[in-house]
């Protein structure tokens, strides 16, 4: 009787303290095309209290119910601040906010970015946005604007081989990065050989990168998550985007379905290389010596309709479909090599009221690559896939302003053929046959709590249960995951965070670049799941109200890191778990600065790091000993600046510094003179330990003009990007050449070696590109 | 097969228009200390022979003159090679094969036997004392079952040659496939490795294109291997390779010789079918 008169007591409480409150909540959207605005913030004019909208352009603000007037101000970067006075009265208030872009000539992408201030009060860090604009205005290589290229010029971050999408978070390997499409996961992100990303920039609305602290709704990878959200389509009225550049067009076409409440986007690209090589090979297919040039292309499509169900219900649905073919045949081959990612989300929103908010979502991932070829009376086929079928659900609760709770659950079903491979005869007299198929569960249930403990002192503390089940491996892991900002006067900030992750499926590249025939291989009894632990601590200073200093240290391990034991053999091989050794890894930075500025006529930011990345304790490879990794790159330096000359004209530079490479170079040579029938060779490298030599070290200054006008029924520019403005030669390969000499005769002469160059292949010289894009 | 990706991203990267620059530059590369190097291969019938070298340092001096052989052969050793409980010592002894130049600087008195199953232990006693120890094993040899020769039917004046053999599936087996066209002087036209890893038949078949015309003649090899051989062979290959292409992984030599002088090399049997073909309609 007791304990039920404490509930009934509680409850009243609880109920009096709801009575006492105004809460305010609703969307915040884009006045031109209905886009959710992420991040926007709305606080109280005249009060120390604000808050930001969620992923879903959904925010919850709760005031003391005084029943005075109050004014909201709804403000967010790139876009007019707006005003709504409100009667703080008990209960709850749906205010749904549009706001306008400011006035740039072009709007066709929706800008993206937390405020300066609010990024110094978040418990945030480790954290970068990047708008599409900013992606867009950023000289690229052959015009063709990317979104991973340019992540790859944010402090934290190191480039792979040049000219590719391939990055490295904090000391992490390539494979470590999550990289999800609404929700979905993206397992190769490249075009081209990683040369091009997926991601079309006409289709993207918001790009997220984690690098550190990450929250508790993250989890499956080490090092980094890169949230790529794509935009809804305009639910106001039609446009037609589109570019054409030196390697691929773009168009987008978009639009309501039902004005104010449903829209679509489709957008597409394509490269036409081959349109230009068909028609050569077409002209030369009389010569019976002239050798056809080989079919590349590439596509990909996006698509995403939303519906708004209700005032509390949305619906979405999202895809993107991309592949790469390359195939040539002649009289003896036929010959086939295509890749690519498909994926698809569904996601439905629902607002049980002022302070609940919920997101259920379904995605489907399938990335895969084959290579078939026939040669009259033989065949031969290569493929691996990788297939993903994940239920999600997440609740964000905002019981009061001093709690932003965030809670769910998630199952991911995982299918993966790995290497499967056939060759034989048409007669079946002959048959080669070997990969393996596998398939394992993934779940996970997190809790976080972002809390403003006192006005200066916020605390983001949450974890992450994380289970791995393929049979009969199973694996369950606790991750916590803690964040704390203080701030201080005069627009100072201290942040520190501590994440531990989990990795389940392991990416067994043979070499630093991201080929589409890297294999993805889930954990298993002999491969465990890989964890990384990271701590950071940063300090956060705004300058002037426009000027963001971020200064971070951070230090991570890595254990049950997945490397292949020298001459590995990754196809034709049913037991791959041979060729893997498992180690560990550490990965640290005292000094990693961005200085960024986001408003004004000159924008961009500068960032800097200093880092050391090392593996080791692999059983097999070095003998045990630590090594640093190809991309252990010391100093990392890069300015970005885009300057706004008038309305028309914009100034675009972006120069990298990167200490070079690591490079496993042999140190000694030795003579093989072989069986009879086999050639001499006179010179056989001796490799020692690995990655022993430093590249010389990358430097690159990009340059680029855009010009924009606008006319009655369009919205037009063209911009000029070049690239590597100084024409550097830029190491890409350094290898070491011998001058042979033939001593004796025919039939009775070796060869020696009489001289030894070493020499370095540069990749890209200076590169002009002009590219028009459009806006009908 | 293991470098298709790469064969594949080195065309993209013709196809892109990327530019190839390349210039010369300065280098320093971190101490190297000279080791061994065993070759020697008991080829049935022929004397126990074997060439002991020693590496360099990349960038270490090279060139002609008459000291080159003295500087890169080791003499002064005691080269021992046990079977079948006798011992055969290799005396300290140039000798060469021609058509191709093989050269030897260890020769035994003995014939190596045919037999199968025989296992060989090497030792060698450097001269500063230091030992290098390695064991082999005589494999049977696996012979070519049968030739064809095929037209195109597209094009009747090229031809390709299918060799079959028939594999032992009860264990696994190592081959090297080698084709030379007209001699063995020649470079081979094919050299690669196999395993029999994943036949799900026991008939396996190596091709040529359709590459041949009348009157060609091809000299088809096959060597039955052991697993050391193909470990050497293969991480020679991605050696020779790593420094060559900028997608490759490097690889260490994987030699089946061992001891304290810190050896490099192959101590293998020779065991092979080998099979000439003039092409004729």
């Amino acid at each position: 009787m007791k304990r039920l008169s404490l509930a009934v007591l509680l409850l009243g409480a609880v109920q009096l303290l709801f009575s006492q409150t105004t809460t305010v909540s609703g969307r915040i959207t884009d006045a031109e095309n209905g886009e959710m605005l992420i991040g926007a913030t709305v606080e109280a004019v005249g009060k120390q209290q604000g808050k930001v909208s969620n992923e879903y352009g959904f925010y919850s603000f709760s005031l003391p119910a005084t029943g005075d007037s109050i004014t909201l101000r709804f403000s967010y970067l790139g876009y007019e601040p707006a005003l709504r006075r409100i009667k703080a009265v008990p209960g709850a208030i749906t205010l749904n906010v549009a706001l306008r872009p400011q006035g740039s000539v072009l709007e066709e992408v929706v800008v993206t970015a937390n405020s300066l201030e609010d990024k110094v009060k978040s418990t945030e860090m480790s954290v970068m946005t990047l708008s599409a604009r900013e992606a867009k205005a950023v000289p690229a290589l052959f015009g063709e604007v990317d979104i991973l290229k340019i992540l790859q010029l944010k402090p934290g971050i190191t480039a792979g081989t040049e000219g590719t999408t391939g990055f490295f978070v904090r000391g992490g390997g390539v494979d470590q990065n999550l990289i999800v499409l609404d929700e979905a996961i993206v397992y190769n992100p490249n075009h081209l050989f990683g040369f091009f990303s997926t991601f079309n920039s006409d289709a993207v609305k918001d790009v997220k990168i984690y690098k550190g602290g990450f929250p508790a709704q993250y989890g499956g990878r080490l090092s980094s998550v890169i949230d790529v959200r794509m935009r809804e389509g305009n639910n106001k009225e039609y446009d037609v985007t589109g570019g054409i550049g030196l390697i691929s067009s773009r168009l987008t076409v978009e639009g309501p379905i039902q004005r104010d409440k449903s829209s679509f986007i489709l957008s597409g690209r394509r490269t036409y290389a081959d349109l230009i090589t068909r028609g050569i090979n077409r002209a030369n297919a009389s010569d019976p010596n002239y050798n056809p040039i080989p079919d590349y292309y590439f596509y990909d499509l996006n698509t995403k309709v939303n519906f708004t169900l209700s005032e509390r219900d949305r619906l979405f649905l999202s895809g993107y479909f991309g592949r790469d073919v390359f195939k040539f045949n002649n009289q003896t081959f036929d010959f086939l090599f295509d890749w690519g990612n498909a994926t698809g989300t569904a996601r439905w929103n629902h607002v049980y009221g002022p302070k609940l908010f919920s997101n259920a979502t379904f995605t489907f991932s399938d990335y895969r690559y084959r290579i078939q070829n026939a040669l009259q009376g033989f065949s031969f086929s290569l493929g691996s896939n990788v297939i993903d079928a994940n239920g999600k659900l997440d609740f964000y609760y905002q019981p009061d302003n001093r709690h932003a709770i965030r809670f769910g659950a998630q199952a991911t079903y995982h299918e993966f053929r790995v290497a499967r491979l056939k060759f034989g005869s048409d007669d079946g007299r002959i048959n080669f046959e070997s990969g393996q198929n596998f398939n394992g569960m993934e779940y996970a249930l997190y809790f976080a709590d972002d809390w403003s403990v006192t006005e200066r002192l916020k605390l983001n503390y949450g974890a992450r249960i994380s289970a791995w089940q393929n049979s009969p491996a199973f694996y369950a892991n606790f991750e916590p995951r803690i964040a704390a900002n203080y701030t201080l006067r005069d627009g100072w900030s201290v942040k520190g965070s501590y994440a531990r992750m989990n990795q389940y499926v392991h990416l067994l590249a043979s070499s630093g670049l991201s080929l589409p025939t890297d294999i993805w291989y889930p954990s298993t009894e002999g491969v465990r799941p890989q964890v990384s632990d990271q701590i950071a601590a940063g300090v956060q200073y705004l300058y002037r109200g426009k000027w963001l200093i971020t200064w971070e240290a951070w230090y991570k391990w890595l254990n049950n890191q997945v490397d292949f034991i020298d001459g590995a053999e990754l196809f034709g091989n049913n037991n791959l778990e041979g060729e893997l050794a498992i180690g560990k890894g550490f990965a640290y930075s005292p000094l990693e600065l961005e200085i960024e500025k986001r408003d004004g006529r000159l924008t961009g930011w500068i960032g800097y790091t200093l880092a050391w990345v090392r593996r080791g304790e692999f059983e097999d490879i070095n003998g045990g000993a630590y090594f640093p990794p190809r991309f252990d790159t010391r100093h990392n330096l890069t300015v970005v600046a885009l300057y706004e000359l008038t309305r028309r004209w914009q100034l675009t530079a972006s120069w990298v510094y990167t200490s070079g490479i690591m490079a496993w170079l042999p140190l000694g040579r030795f003579t093989f003179q072989d069986v009879s029938g086999a050639p001499f060779q006179p010179v056989v490298p001796v490799y020692g330990d690995r990655n022993t030599f430093r590249y010389p070290a990358y430097m690159r200054l990009d340059l680029g003009i855009v010009y924009r006008w606008k006319t009655r029924r369009s919205e037009q520019d063209l911009t000029l990007s070049i690239y590597n403005v100084t024409d550097r030669r830029n190491p890409f390969f350094i290898f070491l050449e011998p001058e042979l000499q033939t001593l004796g005769d025919a039939g009775q002469s070796i060869q020696v070696p009489t001289a030894i160059r070493a020499k370095q292949v540069s990749l890209f010289p200076i590169l002009p590109s002009l590219t028009w894009n459009f806006k009908f | 097969m293991k470098y298709l990706p790469h064969i594949l991203l080195l065309s993209a990267l013709a196809l892109l228009g990327a530019c190839n620059l390349e210039k010369e530059i300065d280098l320093e590369l971190p101490l190297y200390d000279s080791q061994p190097v065993v070759e020697c291969y008991l080829e049935p019938g022929k004397p126990f022979r074997l060439l002991l070298t020693r590496s360099y340092g990349f960038f270490d001096p090279l060139g002609l003159d008459s000291t080159f052989l003295d500087k890169t052969l080791i003499s002064g050793a005691v080269v021992t090679i046990a079977y079948n409980g006798r011992v055969d010592t290799l005396a300290n002894t140039l000798s060469a094969e021609f058509m191709p130049l093989k050269i030897f600087n260890y020769t035994g008195q003995n014939l190596v036997p045919a037999t199968p199953g025989v296992e060989y232990t090497l030792r060698i006693t450097m001269p500063d004392g230091k030992e290098i120890t390695g064991q082999t094993i005589m494999l049977p040899k696996v012979p070519i079952d049968s030739i064809r020769v095929e037209w195109n039917p597209q094009r009747d004046t090229l031809a390709r040659v299918l060799t079959y053999i028939t594999d032992d599936r009860t264990q696994e087996n190592f081959y090297r496939r080698m084709i030379n066209y007209a001699t063995l002087d020649s470079l081979p036209d094919q050299d690669f490795l196999a395993t029999d890893r994943i036949a799900q038949t026991e008939v396996i078949a190596f091709g040529t294109g359709y590459e041949l015309r009348q009157g060609d003649t091809v000299i088809n090899t096959l060597f039955h291997i052991t697993k050391d051989y193909y470990d050497y062979l293969e991480s020679v290959q991605l050696a020779v390779f790593g420094n060559q292409n900028p997608f490759a992984q490097p690889a260490r030599i994987k030699s089946n010789v061992r001891g304290s002088a810190n050896p490099l090399g192959i101590f293998t049997c020779l065991v092979y079918d080998r099979d000439t073909t003039i092409i004729r309609k």
